[in-house]
């Protein structure tokens, strides 16, 4: 047998191959060529028939119109632009909020105290749940069988929480608008505190990875606590934040419970596959150029420690 | 008296026992008056600047902790809040829900609603169900997935990065845009093009298991694109060394990874195996299109609704008060989300751990 001639490099790159061939066939099948197909798609009409899907260029008029499905989901669908706005919009408010909130719980358990393990365990504690159906149900998401009460379900623990938790540690009675005023903050920071566990773990893994060094010199300075956040803390973990807003962009991205993910899905239940196609790559695209400009701004705001 | 006592004990220690210095005279406790104007006087020899330092300190000292309790305790309780509702409810027959004197401990107990519940999810075959599937699929997963990631740490090749990107883009792409033409690949399926050819029939595999163990096996089932990058991210911060090491010793590239590098990323294979086992216990997306048949919990769990209003109350449409069939519900994500919580107070260290140490913070 003829032994090939090959320098170590090349026999290094090719056992690289061989490590991802498995993966690579598999991204083949299940990614790669559903992705492409689904972009072939979003140019044409598509309909189930049995055995396989009818594929038809689009006409509008007598004339073919490649591009009709992605003018019909911008300027006909009543729904889909207004729904991209306010999707892009909740995230842009909601990323603010969620990063420095999980930045600030990740330094309050950073501190040492008491239960401080039990504190973290419980912050983490809705990435375990928050996925599956048990959190539709507890927040009232899953339809409840024709049962047209299901928004009690999330009211259920969203309406008197703060009343609840006032009267679980003993006090009652307290000021009806005060209440209310609290009751629509904490129904807020539940939604948050649901959204915020890797987050929070990912903040607290970079506060730990500041040196000790940095602190030292700062506490001999005198620093208030407040300058050694501005001064100490975020610039050592600004790369972190990058990741963290990347994070929940694409969390809330691809969340199937949003407007858009939700719209989506209920016209491809109605078998229109190249419309939603269509909506779904434009819908991909937005978000692609959002995570490039937030990329571009923060790239230049984060701070390397070389 | 004392010296008695030690001369026993030989040695440094009893040498340094005997020879105590002596204990300073304790200081007499002084009253809070004296105490503060102890504080006042040391403050005179500092700065103004030094001054007004320590005095902040002393109050952001005092003040701190408690705000920081309340908004610790304030946070667990509302992430705990479902949770502690879902035990309360869980055990009180359904009719103590509308009596608007029982909050959180029930006036009477009731085995009955789990009972029920286990009747209506089939719970111990369907437990059994998904722990094959997931247990099965997590570990496939995590063998494929840490190849992939090894492959891409340590091997130049053409492509690479190009191959990578679609690593990323797995990471973003939502499963819901490429569902169809995955739903027509599993419908239709076609060995190689092949198959149509000879038998003019293609093979239906909707609703087999295959569906979802074939992706696991070529390292392509729940979020593999995110594990890939975190095998990727901890191999890459093992030494070189171990490798070049491995091969001076006559080791292939594929022995040097399994008896060399898999036992030194131990730690990044459990936080991988637990997230994918999560993940496949929550998930009711794939399964609902693909593979209906098997009952997974999760699954049941959505579909549970209907089905206790046929065991319940004898009619799937019944109008039933949500408030009314609210213990069945609660009981029975109870149940459903207990084998995961055990296993996340067991190994919660490697759960939090895992996430901060094996992937992003080496970005």
């Amino acid at each position: 047998m003829k032994r090939l001639n090959l320098s170590y490099e090349k026999k290094k790159g090719l056992y690289g191959y061989g490590f991802i061939a498995l993966w690579f066939v598999g991204a083949l099948m299940f990614f790669i060529i559903p992705l492409l197909q689904s972009f072939y798609y979003s140019f044409h009409t598509v309909t189930p028939e049995t055995g396989y899907l009818d594929i038809r260029p689009l006409t509008s008029g007598g004339k073919t119109d490649i591009f009709l499905n992605y003018k019909d989901a911008f300027l006909k669908d009543p729904n889909f632009s207004q729904y991209l706005v306010e999707v892009l919009k909740d995230m842009a408010l909601n990323l603010p909020v969620i990063v420095v909130f999980s930045l600030f719980v990740a330094i309050v358990i950073n501190q040492k105290f008491r239960g401080r393990t039990f504190a973290r365990a419980v912050f983490f504690l809705p990435v375990i749940i928050a996925t599956g159906p048990v959190y539709a149900i507890i927040t009232g998401d899953l339809e409840t069988g024709g049962n047209n009460e299901a928004a009690q379900f999330s009211t259920m623990f969203e309406a008197d929480m703060v009343d609840q938790l006032l009267e679980f540690i003993g006090i009652y009675g307290f000021g009806d608008t005060f209440t209310e005023m609290l009751t629509e903050i904490t129904s807020d920071i539940l939604n948050l505190v649901w959204k915020c566990g890797i987050q929070i773990i990912i903040f607290l893994s970079a506060l730990q990875g500041i040196p000790a060094s940095a602190k030292e010199a700062a506490a001999i300075e005198g620093a208030t606590s407040w300058e050694f956040f501005w001064k100490i803390t975020l610039p050592y973990i600004s790369s972190m934040i990058l990741v963290n807003i990347v994070y929940t962009v694409i969390d809330a991205f691809i969340d199937p419970t949003n407007q858009v993910m939700e719209r989506l899905l209920s016209v491809q239940s109605e078998w229109k596959y190249g419309y939603s196609a269509a909506m779904a790559w434009s819908y991909f695209g937005i978000i692609l150029i959002a995570l490039g400009i937030i990329f571009a701004i923060m790239n230049k705001l984060v701070w390397y420690d070389d | 008296m004392a010296d008695t006592t030690m001369t026993n004990k030989g040695g440094l220690s009893g040498f340094l026992q005997k020879h105590k210095p002596e204990k300073a005279p304790k200081e007499p406790k002084m009253s809070r008056k004296e105490r503060r104007e102890r504080f006042k006087k040391r403050l005179e020899c500092l700065t103004p600047e030094e001054q007004r330092y320590l005095k902040r300190k002393q109050v952001t000292d005092a003040v701190w902790p408690v705000f920081r309790a309340v908004i610790v305790f304030g946070l667990c309780f509302i992430i705990l809040y479902p949770l502690i509702f879902m035990i309360s409810s869980a055990f009180r027959p359904s009719a103590d829900m509308n009596d608007p004197t029982i909050m959180w401990i029930p006036k009477h107990y009731t085995l009955s609603n789990l009972k029920e519940v286990i009747k209506a999810m089939d719970f111990w075959k369907t437990l059994g169900n998904t722990l094959v599937l997931n247990i099965g699929c997590s570990i496939i997963q995590v063998l494929t997935c840490a190849l992939t990631g090894y492959g891409f740490a340590r091997y130049k090749f053409k492509g690479k990065s190009i191959l990578f990107f679609v690593v990323i883009m797995m990471i973003l792409v939502p499963p819901q845009i490429i569902l169809i033409p995955q739903y027509m690949f599993f419908r239709y399926f076609n060995p190689l093009g092949l198959w149509h050819m000879i038998t003019g029939d293609f093979i239906n595999l909707i609703n087999k298991p295959v569906t979802m163990y074939f992706p696991a096996l070529t390292a392509n089932g729940l979020r593999a694109g995110l594990f890939i990058f975190l095998f990727r991210q901890s191999f890459m911060g093992l030494p070189k060394e171990l490798e070049d090491a491995a091969a001076l010793d006559g080791c292939s590239p594929f022995t040097a990874f399994v008896r060399v590098m898999v036992p030194n990323a131990g730690s990044t294979f459990l936080t991988v195996f637990l997230f994918s086992i999560v993940w496949y216990w929550n998930d009711y997306y794939v399964s609902t299109s693909f593979f209906t048949e098997n009952k997974t919990i999760a699954l049941t769990l959505k579909n549970l609704s209907s089905n206790i209003k046929v065991l319940v109350f004898g009619d799937a449409n019944a109008q039933v008060n949500t408030r009314e069939i609210i213990v069945w519900m609660e009981a029975a994500c109870l149940i459903s989300i207990l084998p995961i919580l055990v296993l996340y107070v067991c190994l919660q260290k490697n759960f939090t751990e895992g996430i901060a140490r094996s992937g992003l913070t080496g970005m």
